[in-house]
Parts: C-alpha cells; structure tokens; sequence
C-alpha cells in the first residue's frame, strides 16, 4: 500500500511538470524516479527511454507503464499510468468549456511562453545531467556529437528514432 | 483541398453517427502509430481527425491543440480528452483517453515482462548504450532547437535563466522551474503564438 501511494505520488508530480510531453520527461524522470526513489538505476532509465522512443505512445505514459511494472506489478503499472495522466485529466475537465476563449487569451499565451522557457531550461539542465552519466569515455563523446550534429544536420527531416538505432548499431560494433 | 483529401471525402462514411466503437478505434490508431511522443504525434492526430474523419477543422484542430500544449501531460492523451469531450460528452472523454493509452499500455506491459531478461544479454546491452548516448544527443538537439526559437529576446533569456538556476543551482524539483517560469512569463514575456506549437 505505501509502495502504491509512493508510485501514485512520483508519477503525479511527473504528469504535472511534464509539459509538452516528450523529452521534458526526461530530467522529471531522472530526479523522481532514479535519484529521490531508487526505483531504477541511471543505465535501466536510459534503456528505458530508448525502449520508450521505439515505441509507440507518450514518453511519460511509456516510463510510468515500465516503472510501476517493476516496482509493482501490474497493479503498479496501472497506478503509475493513471497517476501520470490524472494532472492533464483534471485541469482539462476544468478548463475545456472555456476552450475556444482560452485559445485567444494574450495572458495565457504570456503564461505559456514563460513554461517553454522552463522546459527549455529543465531540457539545457536535462542535456548536462543525463550527459554527464550516459557518456562514459571519448568515445562515448564522440558518437554523441555525432548523433546531435546528424539532428542539426538533417533538421526536421529525420526522424529520431532512425538516430537512435543507427546509435545502437554502432553501439553494437564498438562496445 | 488537395486531391488526396477529395478522395477521402468520397470514401468516408460522411454523416454517420459517431459511436463509442469507432470514437474507440480511432484514438487506438493514433496511440499506436505514433512513435516517439510530443508533437510527432500532431500529424498523425490532424491527418486522423481532420482530413480522415472530418470531426473538425483544421482550426477547431489547432484551438485543441493549444489547449492541449496549455496543460501538462502527454499531447496526444490532451488532444484525446478534448475530442472525445466534444463528440460523446464526458463517457466519450473517457474512452477515448482509455483507447490511447492502451497500446502504449499493452506493449510496455509486454517488453517489461519479456524484453527485460535480455537487457543485460552482451549484445543488447551493447545496442542500448549506443541507443542511450543517441538519447544525450537528441536532448541537445532539443536545447538546440528550442533555444534558437525562444531564445529571442532580453525577457525570455531571464525567464530560461531563472529555470536554470532553480533546477541546476538550487537543485529544486524540476516542476518547480516549470511552475516558476510560468508565472514569470506572465510579468515578463511577450504572449507565444499557436504556431510556435508546431514543427516547423
């Protein structure tokens, strides 16, 4: 019972910073889930999000899934995944009657654009934090900025999976 | 229009109530053909929604969507509530947050049970470290992206600065930078356009 609230608390707190979706998971994911709860060490969340790119779904819904699975079974699972859409569900039943009016609301646009510029920055944090632990030697380094400048490179017209497989096929080869 | 979109005019069962059965099945679709999450998920979303099942317009479409980047949480799981909520109430919000979850659900649920006794097989674990360090560099990319775009004024470098030094400096929890930043735009930050939502 504690491990479910534990669960149910950590992935709620994911859901309500997770802006966006996608990467931003990325440093919510890191700071609940493998530094506060020890649920998963640094290298299974970093399988973890390349599992959750190949497949299909939101990264968050995908972490939630795997990381309530593992720390309770499917009763986690399910505890996990409900917990980390609950924030969405709730503001939106809130707010969707007022859809067409909030759509064109100068404040909220200001208010938006000051939580790009947050996930922009738990992003930037995200890419020195992560960074730090995934890249292990030279080599490590160099098939990251490889990867980063085939992004830059090829901007908008590849998708990012085709960026991490091809990562894992060098990986493959040189480790 | 375009051709394209003329011949799924004449395919479509125009008119036809919407059930709960296929209200089910499209967003089942759509979670299980989008790859990646966030904004990867828009096309998919509109070409389903607007050019296939004609629900709504393209600016109904992108009224929602800024609705949906306006909340926290999965993209594709917002846009889902909204739709659903629009054609069959409440019950329809319901299942369709329910179809597209499921997929994602379902295949995690798989791989955690099978895939997970190989995570440490030599090769595997060799094809997810170089998968991982792919991750770094997308989230680099990311930062790239995202501050090239934002990154255009005086106001908006203070705001990212302040989100910085919450989560980075003070090592605060992550939702506290998004929550700070958020009402710091509100005093400080130009209104952000819908289009700014979407891939360029």
């Amino acid at each position: 019972m504690q491990i479910a609230l534990q669960l149910f608390r950590s992935f709620l707190l994911i859901g309500i910073g997770a802006y966006g979706g996608g990467l931003v998971t990325i440093p919510l994911i890191q700071h609940e889930i493998v530094v506060n709860q020890q649920w998963l060490t640094f290298d299974q969340m970093a399988s973890l999000l390349a599992v959750a790119q190949m497949t299909p779904g939101p990264i968050a819904v995908n972490a939630a899934t795997f990381v309530g699975f593992q720390v309770n079974g499917v009763m986690g699972a399910a505890i996990a995944t409900f917990a980390v859409i609950l924030p969405a569900i709730l503001i939106l039943l809130w707010l969707a009657p007022f859809v067409d009016r909030i759509s064109h609301n100068r404040s909220v646009f200001k208010i938006r654009q000051g939580i790009q510029l947050g996930v922009l920055s738990l992003i930037l944090y995200a890419t020195w934090s992560y960074g730090a632990i995934a890249i292990k030697g030279w080599l490590d380094l160099l098939i990251g900025i490889a990867a980063f400048a085939v992004l830059v490179a090829f901007e908008g017209k590849l998708h990012p999976i085709a960026v991490i497989l091809a990562c894992g096929v060098v990986g493959l080869l040189v480790f | 229009m375009n051709r394209y979109d003329d011949q799924h005019n004449n395919r479509e069962q125009k008119g036809r109530p919407v059930t709960d059965l296929i209200l089910f099945w499209t967003f089942f679709r759509i979670g299980s053909l989008t790859l990646g999450g966030g904004l990867a998920m828009a096309t998919v979303m509109r070409h389903e929604l607007v050019l296939k099942r004609q629900w709504l317009t393209d600016e109904d479409f992108m009224a929602e969507m800024s609705l949906a980047t306006l909340v926290p949480g999965a993209i594709a799981v917002n846009v889902a509530y909204l739709q659903g909520r629009r054609l069959r109430g409440k019950a329809g919000a319901a299942t369709a947050v329910f179809a597209t979850v499921l997929p994602a659900f379902g295949l995690i649920l798989l791989i955690a049970n099978v895939a997970l006794l190989y995570f440490n097989h030599l090769w595997v674990a060799a094809f997810l470290r170089g998968c991982a360090i792919a991750v770094g560099g997308q989230l680099a990319f990311a930062g790239f992206i995202f501050g090239r775009r934002y990154l255009r004024n005086w106001q908006n470098a203070v705001v990212c600065a302040v989100g910085l030094a919450i989560v980075a400096g003070l090592q605060w929890h992550p939702v506290a930078a998004v929550l700070a930043t958020g009402g710091l735009g509100y005093l400080l930050c130009k209104p952000s356009q819908p289009s700014d939502l979407l891939p360029e």
